[in-house]
Formats: structure tokens, sequence, C-alpha cells
């Protein structure tokens, strides 16, 4: 015992290394996930009191004084403790648990809705804007500190599940239903969330961002869709001419430009968003580059070809253009 | 005891032959005197044992490989024109001897006019997949283009009785009074994909006239360093010099697209139009047009005029992931593949009955 203590010790503050971050159910930042911290403590404290008692009870059982012997194994003890006690502590914890979560199955009308469509290994995300209209984006939800988002969670293929630790529990995406996810944010934070149900292939690196902001500053972030934009200098302007001739735009769609594909991820504000790839790698022009040119050996088994057929200069134009600033158009 | 001694006796008798036998073989080939030479021919009996093993290993090889319709004019004008460049050299043709110096190789390359008499066309397939070893009969160059032998098995058949003018028809005569590079363009392409102006002269292959230069270039520096495989035109595309694909290309690239053939029902046009043109987004595929159509890179094929056949062909080696190294190949494979055989057929119907725009180059 005393050999291995150090190892338990490292191995422990390890293991509890990962309990803190941007992706973690034990570090909650918003009123459902820390409804499912207290649950889970809870559970976890009234857990180890009944292995407590049970081994009481064990060690009494073999070793004990004949009065508690005889005691334990009379009748009315093995029907108060076998039955009676776990029917009254499972019932009490089933109401604890639904009045605990009862505000995760409101109804009420959120402040913004999303919705989320898992796709074959990535997120669509499209925001609502209330006037029947809606702006694309991909892999990252941008949401105001505070307010309740409602996600409305469809798939058109495969079950997913989407779990964003720190905001809130899963919610599986299934084909042919629409689910819902409430989230608020106490703070302004980014968020890792990930598919939580084997979809398949690259189904381990299929994550999305939350992007929790300060009221104003969404309000601005999300209005910021008709502000005027720098022109795009000679590089971005022949990365915009690669994009379409190179056929990018037979899948991906930047708006206000002839690429209108649906297939993949809407680009246009690619350069405001924290990964490419669905959580694959930082945005950066780098690796926007070895992503287009490499994106199988990245991601092995994603749904885009590997366009491994630009020079370097083609690329670096290509990703400068991908990361300029672009104004995102509402469509109906 | 006395059985377990003779068993013993048995087995270090034959062990010690052996060894001495192949102390001896190998003291012989050492020495050099067994005569190498293919002046010298064989002994009768060595003749015959060689021959023997070599048609029952081919019988017994071949016996699983099912033929297809071996029937159709397409396939027999792409083998011959093979035959042409790759095989009459040595083993002749209708009105053309093998040269002597293929018949002073032992074996000698034998006359294959009647070699359809000889073997079935799983057989002839196997032999012209395989080659033969200890022979000068090589395997076809690649060994994922089935297709391409099939054409040569096609061939051989037809060649029973082919006249010494319905083979010399197979290679267009170049005009003296033209320029160069139209002379090197019907005396190495025109065989099979036509004398420009023309449509080619079998429906599997593609048609160059307004394809695009680069793409043109592109295609036949992947042949010529194996980046896409055939054993057609991996030979013709290693015998041009870089000058020589690059001026083929522009000429190419400069002429007139040709009118798409005629034999394509409207039905079938009309079911890849949507294809071509919108794709089918829910399947993951993209509308061919993005990358086929308009202002796409220079690297990248027109597709309009092309025969169905050739396009539906080129999509299935795609599918199958066949159709080569190149980063070009990997983009189209991954879409390909989300093709159904209903779609392929489909879209290379569109493509062949519509009307070709004129390449940027």
């Amino acid at each position: 015992m005393k050999g291995i203590r150090p190892y338990l010790v490292i191995t422990c503050s390890i293991a509890l290394a990962g309990c803190e971050g941007t992706q973690s159910a034990l570090d909650p930042h918003g009123p459902a996930a820390a409804r499912i911290a207290i649950l889970t403590w809870f559970l976890l404290g009234l857990a180890t009191a009944v292995l407590g008692l049970v081994i009481a009870a064990t060690w009494l059982a073999i070793g004990g004084p004949d009065s508690v012997r005889g005691w334990l194994g009379r009748q009315r003890t093995v029907v108060a403790g076998g039955i009676v006690f776990p029917t009254v502590v499972l019932s009490g914890l089933l109401i604890y648990g639904l009045w605990l979560m009862r505000a995760d199955a409101s109804t009420s009308t959120p402040d913004l809705r999303i919705a989320v469509t898992g796709e074959q290994w990535w997120w669509r995300v499209t925001y609502h804007l209330g006037d029947g209209r809606a702006i694309e984006s991909a892999n990252e939800i941008r949401m105001p500190v505070g307010r309740t988002v409602a996600l409305t969670l469809t798939s058109p293929d495969v079950i997913h599940s989407l779990w964003i630790p720190s905001l809130a529990g899963k919610v599986d995406l299934i084909p042919g239903r629409s689910t819902t996810l409430r989230l608020k944010a106490d703070r302004a934070g980014i968020y890792r969330g990930a598919c939580a149900e084997y979809c398949g292939g690259p189904h381990a690196l299929m994550a999305l961002h939350a992007v929790a902001m300060p009221a104003q500053d969404f309000a601005s972030w999300f209005s910021a869709h008709g502000a005027t934009l720098p022109a795009l200098d000679d590089a971005q302007t022949r990365g915009g001419q690669l994009f379409l001739s190179a056929g990018c735009g037979g899948c991906h769609a930047i708006d206000g430009t002839e690429a209108r594909g649906i297939i993949g991820p809407n680009l246009t504000d690619l350069g405001s968003r924290q990964t490419i790839g669905a959580g694959l790698l930082p945005v950066s022009r780098e690796n926007v580059a070895r992503f287009v040119a490499r994106g199988q050996h990245l991601k092995p088994g994603n749904r885009m070809p590997q366009f491994d057929i630009f020079s370097d200069e083609q690329l670096s134009d290509l990703a400068s253009y991908l990361l300029a600033p672009k104004q995102s158009e509402p469509h109906d | 005891m006395i059985m377990r001694r003779a068993m013993r006796r048995f087995v270090l008798t034959v062990g010690a032959t052996l060894l001495v036998l192949a102390a001896g073989g190998f003291l012989f080939a050492w020495s050099g005197l067994y005569n190498i030479a293919a002046s010298r021919g064989h002994w009768a009996i060595v003749e015959w044992m060689l021959r023997f093993g070599m048609t029952n290993s081919v019988e017994l090889h071949a016996v699983a490989i099912d033929p297809p319709d071996l029937h159709d004019r397409d396939l027999v004008t792409l083998g011959g024109n093979h035959y042409r460049g790759g095989c009459a050299y040595c083993h002749g043709a209708p009105g053309a001897k093998a040269n002597p110096v293929s018949q002073a190789a032992l074996p000698p390359p034998p006359d294959l006019s009647a070699v359809s008499d000889n073997w079935n066309d799983s057989q002839l397939f196997w032999i012209v997949k395989h080659g033969i070893k200890y022979t000068g009969m090589p395997a076809w160059v690649s060994q994922n283009r089935d297709s391409e032998v099939w054409a040569v098995v096609a061939f051989l058949k037809a060649m029973k009785t082919m006249s010494p003018d319905q083979y010399r028809a197979l290679q267009p005569d170049p005009p003296p009074s033209a320029p160069a590079v139209e002379r090197e363009a019907i005396a190495s392409c025109g065989g099979c994909h036509g004398i420009p102006g023309e449509r080619p002269r079998t429906g599997l292959v593609p048609v160059l006239d307004g394809q695009k230069r680069d793409y043109l270039i592109a295609a036949l520096e992947d042949y010529a360093n194996g980046a896409r495989e055939s054993g057609m035109m991996q030979p013709i595309a290693s015998d041009l010099a870089p000058a020589t694909i690059g001026a083929l290309a522009a000429y190419y690239a400069d002429r007139p697209p040709l009118e798409p053939a005629d034999g394509i029902s409207e039905a079938d046009a009309e079911a890849g139009r949507a294809l071509a043109i919108a794709g089918l987004p829910e399947a993951g595929i993209p509308a061919c047009n993005t990358c086929h159509a308009g202002d796409a890179l220079p690297s990248y094929p027109r597709l309009a005029g092309q025969s169905a056949s050739y396009l539906a062909a080129q999509l299935r080696f795609l599918k199958a992931g066949a159709r080569g190294s190149s980063g070009r190949s990997a983009i189209m494979t991954s879409i390909a593949q989300r093709l159904s055989e209903p779609q392929i057929d489909a879209a290379a119907a569109f493509y062949a009955s519509s009307m070709p725009e004129q390449a940027a180059r």
C-alpha cells in the first residue's frame, strides 16, 4: 500500500485535472449544468453512504457479536433493509431528481432560437432572426450571457448527440425528429461540446464550441452582419477566384457570392470562428491551407475531398480569402 | 526394430541422392557449361515439357474468368490500335510480318492470326494480362484495367478474318501537307481518338478536340509517369517528349469542339440533367457543372460531347479508386463513390448529349 501511494496520488491528480476546463460537467457555467453537477455530487454522497452501510452490515454479519448477527438475520431486518429502504430512498431520489431538473423541461419562449443539424461529421448552425429569415454558420454557437437559447436539434441521416458539459446535459439528434436543448450561460466564455453518440468515421473529431458573449457584445456581433467591410486585397481576390474555379462552391456557400453549395458548411464567417474541421484545428491561415490540401490525413474519412492540387501560393491565397471578414446575409 | 532401421536407411539414401543432385546442378550452372544461347534452341523433349507446363498453367489459371461480350466494334478498334503499336512488332499482323529481330528470340513469338483457335477468350485474357514467364511475353502494364485487356482479346478474335486492308485502315494516314503537330496528332492519337474534326473511332476513348490544354497536359503527364494507369496510354505517353505533349495539348485545345454523337435517348439525358446542374445535396453530390463547365480550373476536364460509354467507364474507375493517384483523381474519387450506378449512367448520358462550349485555354 505504501509503495503505490505516490503513483495513486499522481494518477488521481492527472485524472482530476480533466475535471475542469472548457469541457467539464464538474465545472458548470450555466443553470442546467449546475443542477446536473449538484445531482452528481448528491448521488455520489448518497451512494457512498449506502455502500458504507452495506460494507458495515457485511462485516458485522461475518465477524460481529452473535446478538448483532441475529438481529441482521431476522426477517424484519431483511424486509426493512432489502425492500423498504431501497424503495423509500429510490422514490425520494426520483422525486428530488424530477424536482431539480424540472426547469429543463420548461417550454417558455426562449430569447434566441438556433437550429443545429448534426451532419457527418460537423454541425450545421442556423440562427433564426425571428422575422422568418435566418443566417447560416457551422460548428460554433454564439449566445448572449444570461439569456435562454433554444437549440432545435435534427439530423438528416444518423443519430448524433450534442453535449456541452459546462452548459447542459446531452440531447440526441435523431433523424426524422426534432429535439430541443436549452442553454444558458452564466458567464462569458468559450465552452466546448462534442458529439456524444458514435456516428461513424471521424465521430471523435466532431466538436462544437459555444461562445457566450456579454449581451451587448452579442447584439453588436449579431447586427454587424450588415456592416461595411474592408475590400479584399489582391491575395484574397485571387483566393476568391480560385475558390469558385476550383469548384469549392459546389459544396460550400459564401454569402453574397456565386458559391451557394449546401452540402458542406457555410464558410462566410469562417474567419471569426474558433476552429476549422469541427473543432479539429484552431483557425489560422496555415491550418486552413493544411485542411484543404491534407484534410483526409488530418480528419480521416471526412466527406470533403482532399484538394491536393494547389501550389503553396494558391493555398495561401485561398486561406486568406476564406479568413477575410465577410457579411453573412440572411436568407428565407 | 528392423523396420525402423530399414526406414532410416531409406530416408538417408533419398536425402543423400537429392543432395548430390542439387550439388551437381549447382556445379553445372557454376561451370558455365550450359549453353544459354537463344540461337541453340531447346532439345525436343525440353521444348515439349516447357510447352506442356505452360499450356496447363494457362488453362488452370483462366478457368474462373468470365468473358464479357467481345463482338463490340469499339472494342476491336481499340484493341487493334494497341495491337498495332504494342504487339505487331513481335507477333505480326494481317499483311505485316513480324520483325525478324523478334523472331530470333527463344521461343520465337508465335504468329497470332489464328490464335483464337488455340485458346479460348478467358485464356487469351489471362495471357495478355499476366504475360508468360521465361518467354518475352510481358504482363499488361496496368493490372487494374481489365477492360483494355478484353479489347485486345476482342481484336485477336477479329484478326482471324481481317484482311490486310482492314488492318491498315486502323491507322489513319496524315496528309503530307499538314503541319507537323497535326501529323503527330494523327499518327499518335488518330487511330483511336479520330483524325481532328472527326469523332473518335471507338466510343471507349475521349474526344480530344476542344478539350482544355492544361487538362490534356496533366492527363498525358499522369500517364507518362504512371500516376494514371493504362496499358494503352502509358506506353504512348511515356514516348512523347514534354515539348510534344505541350504542342499536342495546345493543338487539340485550339480545335473547335465536336457535335455530340447521336443515339442518346432524351429520357436518359434528362435524368442526368439535374445531377449535372444542381447535384443532389442530400446525397452529398455537388453539381457536376461546378467543376466541369464554365470557368472552372483549366486542369478540370470539359465533359460535354464525350461519349456516354467513355464517361461512364471513367466514373466507374473513379468509384473503384482505380483511375490513378493524382490529386485530381482523389477529388473525383470521393465524389464518384457517392454516385449510384443509375446516376453514373444518367450523368454520362447528359454530357454525351450536350453541346460543348469552346474551351477557354
